[in-house]
């Protein structure tokens, strides 16, 4: 029971560690990415350390699992932004503001969803552990 | 001068949201710091020698389909037959519920019938709790919906808890017995397991406002009797009594390990006519409580805090509504400064009152807890749910208004219809054990 509680504040801990770390590479990367999909991606890291790395499952994994997650939020976001940008000049300035007001709900997409396929992960390892 | 004041509103709004990201995230990191402390707790310090004297009531209108079901659950409860009283109220049923509960009658003595017929029933359920309340010889009242069907040993795990005196109420567990029906099945039980298994969980551990959900837990008579029963003018008469329980003094203790099963509506049509006399009577409990509560001597400053965030989370899909309506304004017309990083909150509280008013991670959290393996792949659509509550919510508060001006009743209960196709599942695990 205590060893139990000792690896899961050492993953909270080390976590964190990782988190910082990633965060201030999303604000060195503010001049690839618009400032609303920084401040999601931090977002995203705050909840998934504080509330994914507390769970059972090897350390690895979920270093992984948020770095991959960085990285999707990334890509999803300059695609999307380059997409809107090239919309724009061919179909006029409308779709440019109608992309910034959906921004947001669109990264919310991609969030949710990654958040569902790494709790999959991290239980299916623990079944099988289990078993 | 229009444009400050969409600020104004646009960051009361936020903040409001945000109030409520805070608690849930609150609530989650509750739950994993004190899950298996307090089940650990619980097991070990039940009390089985406490079996007082129990009524259980089942209010049946119309539930044909599932009332054997649970009358066979009765049967066979572990609690001891003579210290147990099942009464079934026949609400002014037109199909055959009133035979089926006569029928478990005959050879079981502790299980009574009470026929209501058609100008003394048919009035609502708190309505037909209060009849059964008056037949009720209990020292704890239990009341359960005519679609669940319970654990065996779940009285007495529900019961251990009133050993406290300060414990007035008991509230056990819900989990979807119809998940794997359908899609809206799946949704809502995902749903519950964020309501119960984190946010229920949570508020216990956390000592706030633990919720009487209507069904699956047990009141003190003496404190139900002092509190005149069920409210018969509220919807939502769960909240109604948890909120007087509260402000009377008495905790509510939430037991997960005591779990009861549900038939889980299975359209959307009926979700829509479930959750929209949930709002309203939510809504109501509103206008009703939220001056007690911040006036109670009774409570400390985060039980008011976290009732009066209870109490208006049906509000809430209406206001990220409008929030999102002033926000688009906001950026057309006059952006300011800090408006990108206000902009982007509105989503995250979109994602948080998906359900049942659970975000993504407390639901989970909460499946993660649970052993669940596959239910996480739902958990995205779940924003459909809350999309859907959007509307619902909307009308609830506009028909409540109406009726507030025109002077009409509005307290009209639309009954969820069961189906019994739940039965097949009991059958299924019982073929498994």
């Amino acid at each position: 029971m205590l060893k139990e509680k000792m690896v899961r504040i050492r993953h909270s801990i080390l976590g964190f560690s990782a988190g910082v770390i990633v965060a201030y590479i999303i604000i060195l990367c503010f001049y690839l990415v618009n400032s609303e999909a920084a401040f999601m991606l931090m977002v995203f890291d705050f909840l998934f350390v504080s509330l994914v790395f507390p769970l059972d499952g090897s350390f690895v994994k979920k270093i992984a699992l948020l770095l991959i997650g960085n990285v999707i939020g990334l890509l999803w976001n300059s695609v999307f932004s380059s997409f809107s940008y090239v919309a724009a000049c061919y179909f006029g300035e409308f779709l440019n503001v109608l992309y910034i007001i959906l921004n947001p709900l669109l990264n919310f997409v991609w969030v949710v969803s990654f958040w569902s396929i790494s709790l999959s992960v991290l239980a299916s390892s623990k079944t099988v552990k289990v078993n | 001068m229009i444009v400050e004041i969409l600020e104004a509103l646009f960051l009361i709004l936020t903040f409001l949201m945000t109030a409520y990201l805070i608690r849930h995230y609150v609530f989650t990191l509750a739950v994993l710091n004190h899950s298996h402390k307090r089940e650990k707790a619980a097991v070990t310090t039940r009390n089985a020698a406490y079996q007082p004297r129990v009524s259980i009531l089942i209010p049946a209108h119309n539930e044909e389909r599932v009332i054997g079901r649970i009358l066979q659950g009765m049967t066979k409860l572990t609690y001891l037959k003579d210290n147990m009283q099942v009464i079934v109220i026949d609400d002014a049923s037109t199909d055959n519920t009133g035979e089926i509960a006569e029928g478990y009658a005959k050879p079981h003595n502790y299980i009574e019938v009470i026929h209501r017929n058609q100008s003394e029933g048919g009035k609502g359920k708190a309505s037909a709790l209060n009849r059964g309340l008056k037949q009720a010889e209990g020292e704890i009242i239990f009341c359960f919906d005519a679609d669940y069907y319970p654990q065996k040993d779940i009285i007495e795990k529900l019961v251990a808890e009133f050993a406290d005196p300060k414990v007035g109420a008991v509230q056990g567990r819900v989990t979807v017995l119809n998940e794997p029906q359908n899609l809206v099945t799946r949704l809502v039980a995902l749903e519950r397991i964020g309501g119960y298994r984190v946010d229920q969980q949570a508020r216990d551990s956390l000592g706030l406002i633990t919720q009487f959900g209507g069904t699956v837990g047990g009141f003190r008579r003496g404190l139900l009797e002092s509190l005149d029963g069920w409210d018969e003018s509220i919807l939502a008469e769960d909240t109604d009594l948890t909120f007087r329980v509260h402000l009377a003094g008495y905790k509510i203790r939430y037991v997960n390990d005591a779990e009861c099963y549900e038939e889980a509506v299975e359209s959307w049509g009926n979700y829509w006519k479930q959750r929209y006399r949930w709002a309203k009577g939510h809504m109501q409990c509103a206008f009703k409580h939220s001056l007690k509560v911040l006036k109670s001597s009774n409570l400390r400053f985060k039980e008011k805090l976290d009732g009066l965030l209870l109490l208006n989370v049906y509000f809430i899909p209406v206001l990220v509504l409008l929030s999102w309506v002033v926000g688009v304004l906001l950026f057309l017309f006059h952006p300011p400064p800090w408006f990108n990083i206000f902009w982007a909150l509105i989503p995250i509280s979109l994602y948080s009152f998906v359900g049942n008013f659970a975000p993504f991670f407390e639901v989970g959290v909460g499946a993660y807890l649970d052993g669940r393996t596959r239910a996480y792949w739902l958990i995205p659509l779940l924003i459909f749910t809350f999309l859907y509550n959007i509307p619902i919510c909307t009308k609830a508060l506009a028909d409540l208004f109406t009726s507030k001006i025109s002077g009409k009743n509005c307290n009209h209960w639309d009954k969820t219809v069961h189906t019994g196709n739940g039965n097949s599942y009991i059958i299924s695990q019982s073929k498994v054990s």
